[in-house]
């Protein structure tokens, strides 16, 4: 994509602006409309229209497939952590009510917690299936 | 679709998906609208224009009549059409899905959760453990995609 000068510089424009909606929908989503499943998805999106613009290897050297599977393992294990959590403080599994000082702050830090491990395991396994959809085309070539 | 061509297809796929993002912010599903628009019209079509890169664009004429088709098209299409008459009224208040547990989570989600958005403290809180079985079924789906699309690393 040497030659195609008009989509690399829009993109350039847009990916900013498309990784920071991602990170609105992901920290404002207790408060307005989103949450850790449409924040990965977004955040997905923009880094998957990086690459497609400026080359594999240049989104590889920034998220490399091994990081990648690690984070989206990751999200899953903070989500579980947060449940034994609520456990281990005397409550039942996932109850965010004892993670702070009070109920509210306690649901507050929960639900903040478990949005978070959603959008890691979601924007990771969206960006590990591209790339696995890529090597293939890579290796007929 | 009666498109012919595979990449016609995709693209009616993603305006079709586009439409109904619309539709679902009409119906101030918002949150589903988001997840629709960057799901549907956004990632999926990213996954099959890149597996339309390996495989051919046309379709082969198919083999079998179209004639039996297009009668148990009918046959569907007025069954479905039959059973639309028993479904609640479009926005009606007091229907049994609206009235129990609906009504619980819109007026005490504030004052338990802390959250204005009551979309947010259902999928995180009340129903913290469907959301954790999601979370599993996306994280099973990416592992499964590694592995049946691994690439083979002894190959003579």
């Amino acid at each position: 994509m040497k030659h195609h000068i008009i989509l690399r510089i829009v993109t350039k424009l847009l990916i900013p602006l498309i990784l920071l909606f991602g990170l609105y929908v992901q920290f404002h989503g207790d408060f307005s409309a989103g949450g850790g499943f449409q924040a990965g998805v977004i955040f997905a999106a923009g880094f998957i229209l990086y690459n497609i613009v400026f080359g594999l290897d240049v989104g590889r050297s920034i998220l490399s497939s091994n990081t990648a599977k690690s984070l989206m393992a990751i999200g899953v294990i903070l989500y579980i952590v947060v449940g034994f959590l609520g456990i281990l403080l005397g409550g039942n599994f996932l109850e965010y009510n004892d993670l702070s000082s009070t109920p509210i702050r306690g649901q507050l830090l929960g639900v903040f917690l478990v949005e978070l491990g959603v959008g890691l395991t979601v924007s990771n396994v969206m960006v590990l299936v591209f790339y696995s959809f890529n090597d293939i085309s890579v290796e007929k070539q | 679709m009666f498109a012919r061509n595979l990449f016609s297809a995709i693209m009616a796929t993603t305006i079709f998906s586009l439409i109904s993002a619309l539709i679902f912010l009409l119906l101030d599903g918002i949150d589903v609208s988001l997840t629709e628009a960057a799901v549907g019209a956004g990632i999926s079509t990213i996954l099959f224009l890149s597996t339309l890169k390996h495989t051919d664009v046309e379709i082969k004429k198919s083999s079998i009549p179209s004639f039996p088709l297009i009668v148990l098209f009918f046959l569907l299409l007025g069954l479905l059409s039959f059973s639309v008459s028993d479904l609640p009224e479009f926005g009606k208040f007091n229907q049994t899905s609206n009235s129990q547990v609906t009504e619980y989570y819109i007026n005490n989600s504030k004052s338990e959760m802390g959250i204005p958005n009551v979309v947010t403290s259902i999928l995180a809180g009340y129903r913290g453990f469907d959301t954790l079985g999601e979370v599993v079924v996306i994280f099973i789906a990416g592992v499964s995609v590694l592995g049946i699309l691994r690439k083979k690393k002894s190959n003579p």
